[in-house]
């Protein structure tokens, strides 16, 4: 690499690579939208530190939602806004455990706000262990907003015009099977069966999120049977092991979190968010209502909103058994904030 | 900030444009490539330029002090506070926790119970690049083969010039300060030029390390079972190339950015994996790193003038420190004892089998050496001894046992790419990325730039942290 005086043509070698850089980053940008790839932005450690400091300066009216991939699918932010005046900080971690996110809010703010604490059975109650996989999920994101740099905050708010004008750039930390970045892409890649992995159900991206966090299911999952059953097949193989949560131990923890919030004037509310199918009956199985949910509510001595109890959030249809359509997530939201309204858990919005 | 991000490039067209632009006398670019450092190096934690600032002053005050000073002890006392001030921030933050963790350790053996509060000290990056760099210029001034800076922004900028701040090349006062003294401006040629580097040092660190091996070799160190005989070569492989491409990607941008700048950073990678014997691999390997040892070291230790056991106890010494430079864990230190182990063997067997070197039998050693290399990285990979050795002994002995952990494709992806890379080092012993672009004429040269941008776009990773910048 040192400098030599043989004559290399660099301008015209410049010129070249520019014209070719130009053409095949727009043909790979085509070839992706010609298969249906839009621009999305992808649920990152980046985008939830950028929400989670969105707690540091709140007003006593903020919302913040924390809980796993119902209440960020199912809890839609513009709905929201719309009739509350009031748009809700997102910290939902799909896959995640909402406990983590329920303590650093306490210990680490002085948030005193509403919080709506989605409740997934099979995650929330699960065994308190920072080793597990839904805990370390959430406390990653936690750990990257207390240490992220300004580098990393430069890096981010100058990827976000990029991420939302380009399809290719759709990398997400979840690692989708159809992500289409180069690694995904040689990840993908399976020549026959050598380590058993290969055959585990392909998990691919069914969700579009915005700049809030605000997440919808993709049309394609919500009206594509054959793809949403590709989304219930990464289920039945997640949980094939699933066994009885423990009793008590995920309460006792959140109670003496609830307790210090509730002490410093915060408003704390609990969903249960529908499920259906074989979701519905692992959940019946493994956490059974009144062993669980119902003794989560006496324990802590919070408003819970089980959606079994309410006309408006029953009879809703998952299209994996889990999340709501974008369509019935509106509804779904709107019912939910009717009734918070109802009951005085959020205050009445002034134009309204 | 890392080279692989976009605030890089952003950071960096804002000083191409200062630094172009009719604003600014020289000085004044030179205030702006210092504040500018800073700026680079404050974006991960700003409270720690202070170090920064220390190490300098320290080390311009000393400079001057030993320089101008007559009287020997008052010299030698200058010295040794350049050196305790450099080698003590090393001690505490890269070191602390390790000294702490050993002296628990050996307390506990002696039947103490003693167990403190856990120190968790913060490794400023690039600590053990700028420290060193610093104690270079005071020992050389020391040593009369150096004058001072001349003003104390040259010698500042000497010590943060971002390009190679956090990871090297170590630069040796000589070969940079001078460069500060008259206005540097690159041509156009030099400056497509360094360009056409930073490219390729981004296409090394994106594609080649984060995207095509980090996956095998994490897949190979965390798994935390008996690994096949295939699994762990493939892992070991892959993490081999992943720290060069890593590394040497690091050092390519750093080099290709300067010239962008008119200025001239020492080549730090010559193509390692050709390398026939152990010598030459740490004539090509980190060379900055490898002749600050031999000059500061290796050389004050006695070197070959005492005889061989006294060259072979300087050699294993300046190996064991070289490995714990790296990072303060006893894998670390037996990485070094390998590499001193090897390097005495060799020298040992040149001296009694001597044979002309050809194509062929070259390609075998060469071979070899990348064999025995690949063995020292699992020590350097692995979080601790049991996993090195689960790994080595999987190398050895795993054959049709063990775990598989990695698919076919993957398999194969690593040993096709890890020959290619072998066979290119061999090749490139002999020549240089500007004689292969020279003969490959433009039309070629600009298709594989082009082929480099587009695959780099694609990639697109979360700009993952260099390996070295922990070291």
């Amino acid at each position: 690499m040192s400098r030599t005086d043989t004559p290399l043509h660099l301008q015209k070698t410049l010129w070249i690579t520019i014209l070719f850089s130009l053409i095949s980053v727009v043909s790979w940008e085509f070839f992706w939208r010609s298969r249906g790839r839009i621009p999305d932005l992808p649920d990152d450690k980046f985008l939830w530190a950028q929400t989670r400091a969105k707690v540091e300066n709140p007003d006593a009216s903020s919302v913040v939602i924390i809980g796993s991939s119902r209440t960020l699918f199912n809890l839609q932010i513009p709905e929201w806004q719309k009739m509350t005046g009031v748009k809700p900080i997102q910290l939902s971690t799909a896959g995640g455990n909402p406990i983590p996110v329920l303590e650093d809010i306490i210990e680490h703010t002085n948030y005193a706000g509403t919080l709506i604490v989605g409740v997934t059975p099979g995650i929330f109650f699960s065994k308190i262990s920072k080793d597990s996989r839904s805990w370390s999920r959430t406390q990653k994101r936690i750990d990257f907003y207390h240490k992220r740099t300004y580098a990393d905050r430069l890096n981010h708010f100058l990827s976000i015009p990029l991420q939302n004008n380009l399809a290719f750039l759709t990398a997400s930390e979840n690692e989708w099977a159809d992500d289409i970045d180069l690694k995904s892409l040689l990840r993908a890649t399976k020549w026959g069966v050598r380590t058993g992995k290969e055959n585990d159900p392909p998990f691919n991206s069914f969700q579009y999120l915005d700049i809030d966090r605000n997440t919808r299911m993709s049309n394609r999952c919500a009206h594509d049977t054959a793809f949403a059953n590709t989304v219930k097949r990464v289920w039945q193989s997640h949980n094939k092991k699933a066994k009885k949560s423990p009793k008590d131990e995920a309460v006792l923890y959140v109670s003496n979190l609830v307790k210090k919030f509730k002490d410093r004037g915060g408003n704390i509310v609990f969903l249960r968010s529908p499920s259906t199918g074989f979701y519905k009956e692992q959940e019946a199985k493994n956490q059974p209502r009144e062993e669980f949910w119902d003794v989560l509510l006496e324990k802590t001595g919070v408003k819970g909103y089980h959606y079994d109890d309410y006309e408006s959030l029953k009879n809703f249809d998952c299209p994996e058994w889990s999340h709501l359509s974008g369509e019935d997530a509106d509804k779904f939201t709107n019912a939910f904030v009717t009734l918070l309204l109802k009951d005085n858990v959020l205050p009445q919005p002034q134009n309204h | 900030m890392v080279f692989n991000s976009l605030g890089f490039i952003v950071f960096f067209a804002v000083i191409l444009v200062l630094y172009y632009g009719p604003f600014l006398g020289w000085v004044n670019k030179k205030r702006m490539l210092l504040f500018s450092s800073y700026v680079f190096y404050g974006l991960w934690n700003p409270p720690l330029i202070i170090l920064l600032w220390i190490s300098t002053m320290v080390d311009w005050i000393a400079g001057n002090k030993i320089y101008h000073e007559t009287k020997p002890n008052r010299r030698k006392f200058w010295l040794w506070v350049s050196m305790v001030v450099n080698l003590g921030f090393l001690a505490f933050f890269k070191y602390g926790n390790f000294l702490l963790e050993n002296f628990i350790s050996f307390v506990n053996l002696a039947g103490f119970s003693y167990e403190p509060l856990p120190m968790n000290i913060i490794l400023p990056m690039g600590i053990s690049f700028y420290t060193f760099q610093t104690m270079s210029y005071t020992i050389d001034v020391y040593q009369r083969k150096l004058e001072p800076a001349r003003t104390f922004l040259d010698f500042a900028l000497y010590v943060t010039f971002f390009p190679q701040l956090v990871a090297g090349p170590i630069v040796r006062a000589g070969d940079l300060i001078t460069q500060f003294y008259e206005e540097k401006k690159a041509t156009v040629d030099l400056f497509i030029w360094g360009l056409f580097l930073l490219t390729l040092g981004l296409f090394e660190k994106i594609v080649m390390a984060d995207t095509m091996f980090s996956g095998a070799a994490d897949a190979v160190f965390n798994a935390d079972k008996n690994l096949n005989f295939w699994d762990a070569w493939a892992g070991v492989l892959a993490f081999s190339a992943q720290i060069f491409f890593d590394f040497a990607g690091y050092s390519t941008c750093a080099i290709g950015i300067s010239y962008m700048l008119g200025f001239t950073l020492t080549d730090n990678f010559l193509y390692p994996y050709g390398s026939i014997g152990f010598s030459e691999f740490w004539r090509r390997w980190h060379i900055s790193l490898s002749s600050w040892l031999r000059d500061y070291l290796y050389i004050p230790l006695g070197g070959n003038r005492f005889g061989l056991t006294r060259m072979y106890v300087a050699l294993m010494l300046t190996m064991l420190l070289g490995g714990l430079w790296h990072g303060a864990a006893w894998t670390f230190v037996f990485w070094g004892f390998l590499h001193g182990t090897y390097l005495i063997i060799e020298r040992i067997l040149k001296g009694r089998f001597r044979f002309e070197i050809n194509w062929w039998n070259g390609l075998l050693l060469a071979g070899l050496t990348f064999i025995l290399v690949n063995f020292t990285w699992v020590f350097f990979r692995a979080e601790d001894f049991g996993t090195a050795w689960n790994i080595i002994t999987a190398m050895v002995t795993g054959f049709g046992e063990g775990e598989k952990v990695l698919g076919y494709f993957d398999l194969t992806k690593v040993f096709v790419l890890s020959g290619i890379l072998f066979l290119t080092h061999y090749y490139m012993r002999h020549h240089t990325v500007r004689m292969v672009t020279s003969s490959a004429g433009p039309w070629i040269t600009g298709i594989v730039w082009a082929t480099m941008v587009f695959l780099i776009c694609i990639s697109h990773g979360q700009g993952e942290q260099f390996i070295y910048f922990q070291f």
